[in-house]
C-alpha cells in the first residue's frame, strides 16, 4: 500500500484515499442493520420472551439473560417427527418441485430470449414480464376465478368435450405447485436471461470448431457457463417460496396443502398468546434457508476462484 | 406434544422452568446452540413477572359489573367538545363510508378511520400506543382484559342518551359490563351454517337434532369448508360432539373436537375459508359452509348478476327447532380509549352511531345488525334490509338468553394453547 511519507495517509493503487471505497458501504450497512438484524432480533427476543399476564401476549425479551429457550425446543421438537414434520416435509416437497418445474419451463424460454430471439429478444422479454407488473396476490386471484367449477378453464375443457372436470381448489398438490411456479418464475427467468446473455459467441463458436455439435456445445460450454444464474434463480425464487402461504391458501385452503408460512401466519395472526411459537418457527426456517444461502454462496466463490486462475 | 406456554410452569416466578440438559439436547438438533448460548449460559435468569389480572368475566347467566380504578375516570359532565380530527379504530371494512361524512356533519369535525386486522394487532398498538385512537371497537369478549389492562375509559352516560333510549335492554345493560361502565354495544352475531339450497338438502340441516352434523355428511364432500379461525372452528367442532360449553371442555374433549376435524380432511375434503360463506358461496366454491351471520346477509352482494339468491340459507344451531346442540353468539362494542385528548368527541360519536337512523344506514352496508330496540329480525325483512330466507341470520334481543346460546369469553394461555395445538393437528393434513 504506498504510503505519501509526509501526512502518512496511506492510499491505494489508483490514488484514493484507503477509507474512500469502504465508505461507500456504508448506506447498505446502515439499511442492513435497520431492516435485516434489528427486526430479526425483534423476533428472536419475542420468541425467546414470555407472555403478558394481562394482555395474554407475548412480550418480546431484549436482555439475552432473560431468553426462555423453551418455546424453541417445543417447536423443533414438533418439527422433527412432532405435528408440524409433515407440514415440513409438505413446504420442502412443494418448493423443489416447484423449483425443478421452474427450471424446465424457464430454462428453454430464457435460452430462447437471450440467444435465439435476436433484436426481438427485448420485446419477448416485456411480453414475459407483463403479467408479473400485476401484483402477486391479484393474479392469485385470477387464478380462483380462473379454476372455480364454473371458470374459464372448466368452460374451455368443456369445448373439447370434457364433461366431468376436477375440482381444482379442493387441495390439489398440483394446483399449489403450479400456482407457486406461476408466481415466482419471472424472477427465476431473468437472472438466467442476464447469464446466459453474457455468454461469449465466440466460445460457442471456439467449440464447434473443435469439433463439438450443438448438444455437445450446450453440455460442456453453454450449461456450465449458465449454471451460476441458474443457481442465482434459484435461491431467489426457493426462499420466498419456503414463506409462502397465500398461494395455498387462495388457491386450496386445504390442510392437506398446507405450508410451514401458514402455520407461522396462524400463530402470529389468529391467536392471542402463541405468536412466540410462530416467531421461533420463522427463525428455525430462516436457519434452513441460510443452510441454501451459504450453499449458493460458496458455489459462486469457488467458480469466481476458477476463473481467475 | 402442546405448545403449553406454561409447561413446567414455575407459579413462584411466573416463568416456565427449563432445564439445560432438555435445551442442549433439542437444540443439538438444528444446531442452534451458537446462537443461543447466551440463554443457556444464563438460564438461571428469570425476571419477576407480574400476576395475571383478575378479569371479570361474565355469561348471560352470572353477568359482571366491570371494576373502577381511581386512576381511570371517567369524563365530567357537560364539558364541551374538543377540535378534531376523531380517530376511529376499527376493523377493515366494518363502518359503512357513507356513515363518515354524516357523522363528520353532525360533529362539526373530521373523522380518520384507521384499521386492524385482527385484535391482537389491535391490543398489541393500542397497550404500545403506536396508535393513538379516541374510539376502538372491540368485540365483547375483550372488553375484561381492555378494562384490566386500562385500555379503554369509563362511559360518561350523559353524554350517551341514545344508549338507553335506542338499545335493547339486554345489551344496554349486558351480561359483559353490566351497565356499561366501558363500552357501548355496536353489531351482533350469531355463528353458524351457512347453504345454498341448489347444492345441499336443507331437510339434512333443518330440524335436525345436531345440526353441526351436516360438516360430516359425506354427501357434500368437496363442497363445505369451515372458518379458518381457530375458536370458532374448534368450539364448533366441540357443539357437534355435545359439549355445551367450550370453555369448559375438558382434555379429553379438545382431543375429540381434534380427531373430528381431523376425520373432515379425507372424509369432506374440507377447506379453511375466511371469504368462503359470503364470496365462496354465491362463486359456487361451496354449498355448504361454516359462517358468521352477517357474512350471510353481505352474501347477497356477491352473486352474479342475474343469479338466483333467494337459495341462499343460514341456521343457528342454537335456535333451530328439533336441535339439542348449542351455538355461539357475541357481539362487537364500542369504547372510548383511555388517554385520548378527545373523550367528549368519542362520546358523541357513540351516541352518533347509537342513533336509530345512523345505525339502520350503518346495517345497510355492513350487514351486521346492530343491537336498537327498532330493529328486530321482522322490522328488517318487513322493510327489506334483508331477505326473507335470510331470517336465520337475524337475531332477537331474547336470543342472548336461551340456554343454548355459548358467548366466549377471554381465552387463557393455557387453553389458547391447547385449543392451537388441536387447531394445528387439524390443519397439518397428515
Amino acid at each position: 500500500m504506498p504510503t505519501n511519507l509526509a501526512s502518512g495517509t496511506e492510499y491505494d493503487t489508483v490514488g484514493q484515499k484507503r477509507w474512500v471505497w469502504p465508505a461507500f458501504a456504508i448506506p447498505g450497512v446502515v439499511w442492513l442493520s435497520l431492516l435485516f438484524l434489528v427486526p430479526f432480533y425483534a423476533i428472536f427476543a419475542v420468541a425467546m420472551g414470555r407472555i403478558d399476564p394481562i394482555l395474554n401476549r407475548p412480550v418480546p425479551e431484549w436482555n439475552p439473560i432473560y431468553w426462555d429457550p423453551t418455546v424453541f425446543a417445543e417447536v423443533i421438537e414438533d418439527l422433527f417427527g412432532g405435528q408440524l414434520s409433515s407440514i415440513a416435509l409438505r413446504t420442502i416437497g412443494y418448493v423443489f418441485v416447484a423449483s425443478a418445474l421452474c427450471v424446465l419451463i424457464g430454462y428453454p424460454v430464457a435460452y430462447f430470449v437471450s440467444r435465439k430471439a435476436g433484436r426481438w429478444r427485448w420485446l419477448w422479454l416485456m411480453l414475459i414480464l407483463a403479467p408479473f407488473w400485476i401484483n402477486y396476490l391479484m393474479r392469485m386471484m385470477s387464478w380462483v376465478n380462473l379454476l372455480s367449477p364454473d371458470g374459464q378453464v372448466n368452460q374451455i375443457l368443456g369445448i373439447f368435450g370434457m364433461e366431468t372436470f376436477p375440482d381444482w381448489l379442493s387441495g390439489k398438490h398440483y394446483v399449489v405447485i403450479l400456482g407457486l411456479v406461476y408466481g415466482y418464475i419471472p424472477f427465476f427467468i431473468l437472472p438466467l436471461f442476464a447469464a446466459l446473455d453474457r455468454i461469449d459467441d465466440a466460445t460457442l463458436e471456439a467449440s464447434r470448431d473443435l469439433g463439438a455439435n450443438n448438444a455437445q456445445t450446450f453440455w460442456r460450454v453453454t450449461w456450465p457457463l449458465s449454471r451460476n444464474g441458474v443457481l442465482g434463480g434459484l435461491v431467489i425464487i426457493m426462499l420466498p417460496m419456503f414463506g409462502d402461504y397465500y398461494t395455498p391458501n387462495l388457491l386450496s385452503g386445504s390442510p392437506r396443502t398446507r405450508m410451514l408460512g401458514n402455520t407461522i401466519d396462524q400463530f402470529i395472526n389468529q391467536t392471542t398468546s402463541q405468536g412466540s411459537v410462530g416467531a421461533a418457527l420463522t427463525i428455525v426456517l430462516m436457519v434452513f434457508v441460510a443452510g441454501l444461502m451459504v450453499y449458493y454462496l460458496r458455489t459462486i466463490n469457488r467458480a469466481t476462484e476458477e476463473a481467475r486462475r | 406434544m402442546a405448545y403449553h406456554p406454561r409447561e413446567n410452569w414455575n407459579p413462584a416466578h411466573r416463568r416456565r422452568v427449563y432445564t439445560r440438559r432438555d435445551f442442549l439436547q433439542r437444540a443439538a438438533v438444528l444446531g442452534i446452540t451458537v446462537p443461543i448460548l447466551p440463554s443457556i449460559l444464563a438460564a438461571c435468569a428469570e425476571r419477576e413477572g407480574a400476576d395475571t389480572a383478575d378479569l371479570a368475566v361474565g355469561t348471560p347467566a352470572s353477568p359482571v359489573q366491570q371494576p373502577l380504578f381511581d386512576d381511570n375516570p371517567a369524563i365530567e359532565s357537560g364539558l364541551a367538545a374538543e377540535e378534531g380530527p376523531l380517530q376511529l379504530y376499527n376493523w377493515e371494512d366494518y363502518i359503512n363510508p357513507e356513515i363518515i361524512p354524516l357523522a363528520e356533519e353532525a360533529l362539526g369535525v373530521e373523522i380518520d378511520e384507521f384499521t386492524f386486522l385482527n385484535e391482537e394487532e389491535a391490543l398489541a398498538k393500542l397497550s404500545s400506543g403506536e396508535v393513538e385512537a379516541d374510539v376502538w371497537f372491540p368485540t365483547s369478549q375483550r372488553i375484561p382484559v381492555a378494562v384490566a389492562a386500562s385500555l379503554i375509559q369509563p362511559l360518561n352516560h350523559d353524554y350517551l342518551p341514545s344508549l338507553e333510549a335506542n338499545v335493547w335492554p339486554q345489551l344496554a345493560d349486558p351480561y359483559y359490563d353490566q351497565g356499561s361502565r366501558y363500552s357501548a354495544p355496536y353489531v351482533l352475531y350469531t355463528t353458524g351454517i351457512g347453504w345454498r339450497t341448489d347444492m345441499v338438502d336443507s331437510a339434512d340441516i333443518e330440524g335436525q337434532a345436531n345440526p353441526w352434523e351436516v360438516f360430516w355428511n359425506s354427501k357434500y364432500s368437496g363442497n363445505m369448508g369451515l372458518l379458518d379461525s381457530f375458536t370458532d372452528t374448534i368450539a364448533m367442532a366441540l357443539f357437534r360432539n355435545g359439549v355445551t360449553d367450550p370453555s369448559q371442555a375438558s382434555d379429553a374433549d379438545l382431543e375429540a373436537a381434534g380427531d373430528a376435524l381431523v376425520e373432515l380432511v379425507d372424509l369432506m375434503g374440507v377447506r379453511y375459508t375466511i371469504d368462503g360463506s359470503y364470496a365462496g358461496i354465491p362463486e359456487g366454491r361451496f354449498g355448504l359452509h361454516h359462517a358468521w351471520s352477517g357474512d350471510l346477509v353481505n352474501s347477497q352482494y356477491y352473486w352474479p348478476e342475474g343469479a338466483d339468491i333467494s337459495v341462499t340459507r343460514y341456521l343457528w344451531p342454537a335456535k333451530s327447532e328439533g336441535s339439542t346442540v348449542n351455538g355461539p353468539i357475541s357481539n362487537d362494542t364500542m369504547a372510548v380509549v383511555k388517554g385520548t385528548t378527545r373523550p367528549v368527541l368519542a362520546h358523541q360519536f357513540i351516541n352518533f352511531m347509537l342513533d336509530a337512523d345512523n345505525a339502520l344506514t350503518n346495517f345497510e352496508w355492513v350487514g351486521y345488525q346492530p343491537p336498537q330496540i327498532q330493529m328486530t329480525p321482522e322490522f328488517i325483512i318487513e322493510n327489506e334490509y334483508a331477505a326473507d330466507f335470510l331470517a336465520g341470520a337475524l337475531v332477537a334481543p331474547e336470543d342472548f338468553e336461551l340456554d343454548s346460546a355459548w358467548v366466549q369469553g377471554p381465552i387463557d394461555a393455557e387453553t389458547e394453547a391447547k385449543w392451537v395445538d388441536q387447531w394445528t393437528r387439524a390443519n397439518s393434513g397428515a
